[in-house]
């Protein structure tokens, strides 16, 4: 990230240097901007997740649902810390179901979790392959964006998107069981 | 339809804790308290990501990049008109949104392209946005590896996305 993060810098600074010098700090600034309303609209939607996850945590009903998510979680990444496993299985769950809203705050608890425990980095990497090569079912933003917009049919996309998403998943899962190494 | 799931889902969630007698009002807020050191935490890390895509978009650079690389990519079946979308589709949801839009503007959205294009935009995630996003808090943030692993997993599924639309 850090290598990343500086040669963009950079490259992007001195181009702007000659094209238009002024707008460097301008662009800088509205970057941030829209990152703080990005971080506003998620405060709201953790705060709404974790506290009906928490209803759900209290109840027994995640752990409920957990375990029968199980075998597929032990397949994927091995033996798991059982707070681990709840999360995970709901981040999943939700990113299958599109409920965007509902996996980022189960995603990062599922690192936190995972993070207490030694020897979880094998899990920690394939998790974020998982969720980095999408593995949502119906495309439900392009749909509504498809239909407002006129399409004759708005529905043709979905199952090469349910191909696509899969193939993506299916070899980043591959890749990972390859080359990041299980300690146990 | 999807309009009743997550009131239905939130309502069997409330009626079963209420059932096992957990107290919704203290589980909630104990839950929700959370959020705040939560958003702390993300706020560098996004401000850091949108910074440099704005820098990128703004220096010209991410069109320089697109146009140097689409003929290597028109070699693999990706449409140059697609270039872009791919490119920008791991670092921003909203940019990558916007280019879709644009997309289907341009070229008519019941074209190849257009098609092609939605099942880029649906299949693949903003990579570098969760890798910063999941990792705020936590201590390990050597990912190289999986993301490399997750850019080269989404490349190849663009890739397979028009092919894939020539023929379904």
């Amino acid at each position: 990230m850090n290598v990343i993060f500086g040669l963009v810098f950079i490259i992007s600074s001195v181009v702007l240097l000659f094209t238009s010098p002024e707008s460097v700090l301008t662009a800088m600034l509205s970057g941030g901007e829209k990152a703080l309303s990005l971080t506003l609209k998620m405060v709201v939607i953790y705060a709404v997740w974790m506290g009906v996850f928490s209803l759900l945590e209290k109840s027994g009903l995640a752990n409920k649902f957990a375990k029968t998510l199980k075998p597929v979680n032990k397949f994927l990444f091995g033996p798991l810390p059982e707070k681990a496993n709840d999360f995970m299985s709901l981040n999943i769950s939700a990113n299958i179901l599109g409920m965007s809203g509902a996996t980022t705050p189960f995603g990062i608890k599922s690192i936190c979790e995972l993070e207490k425990h030694p020897n979880t980095g094998y899990a920690i990497a394939m998790f974020f392959v998982i969720n980095a090569t999408s593995i949502q079912i119906i495309p439900s933003s392009v749909l509504a964006l498809r239909s407002s917009m006129g399409a004759s049919s708005p529905a043709d996309i979905i199952l090469p998107t349910i191909l696509a998403t899969l193939l993506s998943t299916i070899i980043g899962v591959i890749l990972v069981k390859i080359f990041i190494k299980k300690k146990v | 339809m999807s309009a009743y799931f997550i009131p239905i889902l939130f309502l069997v969630i409330f009626v079963y804790a209420i059932f096992k007698k957990v107290k919704p009002y203290d589980a909630f807020c104990d839950g929700a308290k959370s959020a705040l050191p939560f958003a702390v935490n993300i706020f560098p890390y996004l401000a850091n990501i949108f910074i440099l895509t704005e820098l990128f978009e703004q220096s010209g650079l991410s069109n320089a990049v697109a146009e140097f690389l689409s003929p290597f990519f028109r070699f693999l079946g990706i449409p140059k008109e697609l270039t872009k979308l791919v490119l920008i589709k791991p670092f921003s949801g909203n940019g990558s949104l916007a280019v879709l839009s644009e997309i289907y503007t341009k070229h008519g959205v019941n074209s190849y392209l257009s098609r092609c294009a939605s099942v880029i935009y649906g299949s693949s995630e903003t990579v570098f946005y969760i890798a910063a996003v999941y990792f705020a808090g936590a201590k390990t943030k050597n990912l190289t590896l999986p993301i490399i692993i997750s850019l080269i997993s989404s490349f190849i599924s663009c890739v397979f996305a028009c092919f894939i639309c020539l023929i379904i």
